[in-house]
């Protein structure tokens, strides 16, 4: 029987920076991952011998080389990875635009957010100073109950447009509640999409999965792909190992999942022990919020068409804005319009790619689906994403014409590639902060531990191996 | 080892750390953390290294010990001894 000190589920980013901790001190661990490639929510996969990725829009928390305290300088050292070695992109400028009232730019200079909300909210600028200098001051690393962010922005900012318009970067970058979010979060994100900024390494999320998965190789740790836990095995306030699809029982000394907590607790078989592990069920505590994606390539001569510089647009047409699963499959009235391609230093590509995520609706996606017929899901795809550029083509202008691919993803395929359940991106609405669990040596990081983005899961990993496992080993 | 060599090893686990740490400038009575800048993150990553290298435990209570060179060398002395 196979034993190890530390074994690890998901080969995502949180697991493999878990991995790499750990291996870096010539400790052994495993990493079981059930897809046949590395990522979880940040991956990729080939269509016409194209490599297009899934998730990664832009990385947060953008921060300069000489401050070394910054949550991107800190993870890099604890990974041993140069920074050089990524080749950073950083963002040209991002807008959030809700048509016909106004718009606001940001950058990686957060002045210039300040300066448009000066410009756009003259009554509104102190209120705005404020919010940010309580922002500046707040610890968003202590465990604390839950407050609502919503509650929170409201109290200083009258202008109830002001505050949808920053909500909803926020939430769409990371909520996992609907139409608010812990503050918590929002202040983690605040300071990593507003104050930080956004970047992308040179290249695709391979790039970036294959340093991480070299390093985690170089340093000894294993993994292995298209490898599924079917079960956790405990013994009383212990975990003794786990089950793999393949019926192998590995014994650990440790074990941190970063399969999520509805995810996790399903892998408990006994009841006791899943009970112990906690008490909401699987359908409890699962996310409600997922999203539709259409990835579109177009023929260069529509770059002249498109808006310039623009590398994020956040568009909401609402009165109101909606963040909350849809009643419809696909909620085309909000979005997130991403140009991968413009990035400062970017090469001009042969072709200009565009994805738009729209809130969608679990339920709805997954009675359409069915495995054996897949004619009416792949209609349905289509029609959104149709639908999807015919309100696009309101904002940024024709998106019909001169297209070279499209493929587009459903809360479905999320589910499908990532086990997370309900398609859930951000995750269970209920956080375990500390990475504790019931079971005395069980740890929970990734998304449903709380940090948000690819730094934060990075991070995650990094957090929960230094706090629980390298001091016990 | 000699307190040389206990020295030596600090500082090239430091530079491992953060190869842009400017040890030439280092007062060997002051605390580590506030001349290189280090963060607890990267005072655990020392600890780690002493251990791998050296396959010595360092007890949690034990890290005050390790504020400066000089007194990290004081307290790698005795277990060092024989490596």
């Amino acid at each position: 029987m196979r034993s190890y000190p530390l074994l690890i589920i998901g080969g995502g980013l949180s697991g493999l920076a878990a991995g790499i901790r750990v291996a870096r001190f010539g400790l052994k661990v495993l990493i079981l991952e059930k897809h046949s490639k590395a990522g979880g929510l940040n991956s990729y996969y080939y269509r016409n011998g194209r490599l297009l990725e899934t998730g990664l829009h832009a990385i947060t928390n953008y921060a300069p080389p000489e401050d070394r305290h910054a949550p991107l300088n800190r993870l890099l050292r604890q990974l041993k990875i140069p920074r050089r070695a990524l080749k950073l992109q950083e963002q040209e400028i991002s807008e959030i635009l809700f048509p016909d009232r106004t718009s606001l730019c940001f950058s990686n200079d957060f002045d210039l957010l300040q300066k448009q909300v000066k410009k756009r909210f003259p009554h509104s600028t102190r209120q705005f100073a404020r919010l940010v200098a309580e922002i500046d001051a707040y610890d968003p690393f202590t465990p604390r109950p839950k407050i609502s962010a919503r509650t929170f922005v409201s109290s200083f900012l009258q202008d109830s447009l002001l505050v949808e318009m920053l909500l909803c970067p926020i939430m769409f970058y990371g909520s996992s509640d609907e139409d608010d979010m812990d503050l918590s979060q929002f202040v983690i994100l605040f300071r990593s999409i507003f104050q930080e900024g956004l970047f992308r390494p040179t290249g695709t999320i391979k790039g970036l999965l294959d340093l991480l998965l070299q390093q985690y190789r170089n340093f000894g740790g294993e993994i292995e792909f298209s490898s599924g836990v079917r079960e956790i095995l405990a013994d009383g306030n212990t975990i003794s190992g786990v089950r793999t699809d393949t019926d192998e029982k590995i014994t650990c000394k440790h074990l941190v999942s970063t399969a999520g907590l509805p995810e996790t607790r399903k892998l408990f078989t006994t009841l006791g022990s899943a009970a112990k592990f906690s008490k909401l069920t699987e359908n409890d505590s699962s996310g409600r919020l997922s999203f539709f994606e259409s990835i579109c390539l177009f023929g260069k001569s529509v770059r002249q068409r498109f808006p310039q510089k623009r590398t994020i647009i956040f568009y909401n047409l609402q009165e109101s804005f909606s963040y909350r699963r849809p009643e419809e499959a696909v909620d085309i009235n909000s979005g997130v319009i991403c140009f991968p391609g413009n990035f400062q230093g970017n090469p001009k590509q042969d072709f200009v790619q565009m994805r738009v995520t729209h809130l969608a609706n679990y339920e709805i996606w997954r009675n359409i689906y069915n495995e054996e017929n897949k004619t009416l899901y792949a209609a349905e795809k289509k029609l959104w994403a149709k639908r999807s550029r015919e309100v696009l083509g309101k904002i940024i202008g024709n998106c019909d014409e001169n297209i070279v691919y499209e493929d587009s993803f459903t809360p479905v395929t999320i589910e499908r590639f990532t086990s997370r359940a309900k398609g859930a991106v951000y995750g269970s609405p209920y956080k375990v902060k500390d990475g504790r669990t019931h079971f005395e040596n069980l740890y929970i990081a990734g998304t449903d531990q709380g940090y948000l983005g690819i730094v934060g899961a990075l991070l995650s990993g990094v957090t929960m191996v230094n706090q629980h496992i390298l001091n016990k080993i | 080892m000699t307190i040389d060599d206990i020295k030596n090893v600090i500082l090239e686990i430091i530079r491992d750390i953060d190869d842009e740490a400017d040890l030439d400038n280092l007062n060997p009575s002051e605390a580590l953390r506030d001349q290189l800048d280090l963060d607890s993150m990267d005072f655990l990553d020392i600890v780690m290294e002493l251990r791998k290298r050296y396959q010595i435990q360092i007890p949690e209570a034990d890290y005050p010990q390790l504020a400066t060179l000089e007194s990290c060398v004081n307290y790698l002395i005795p277990r060092l001894k024989a490596a």
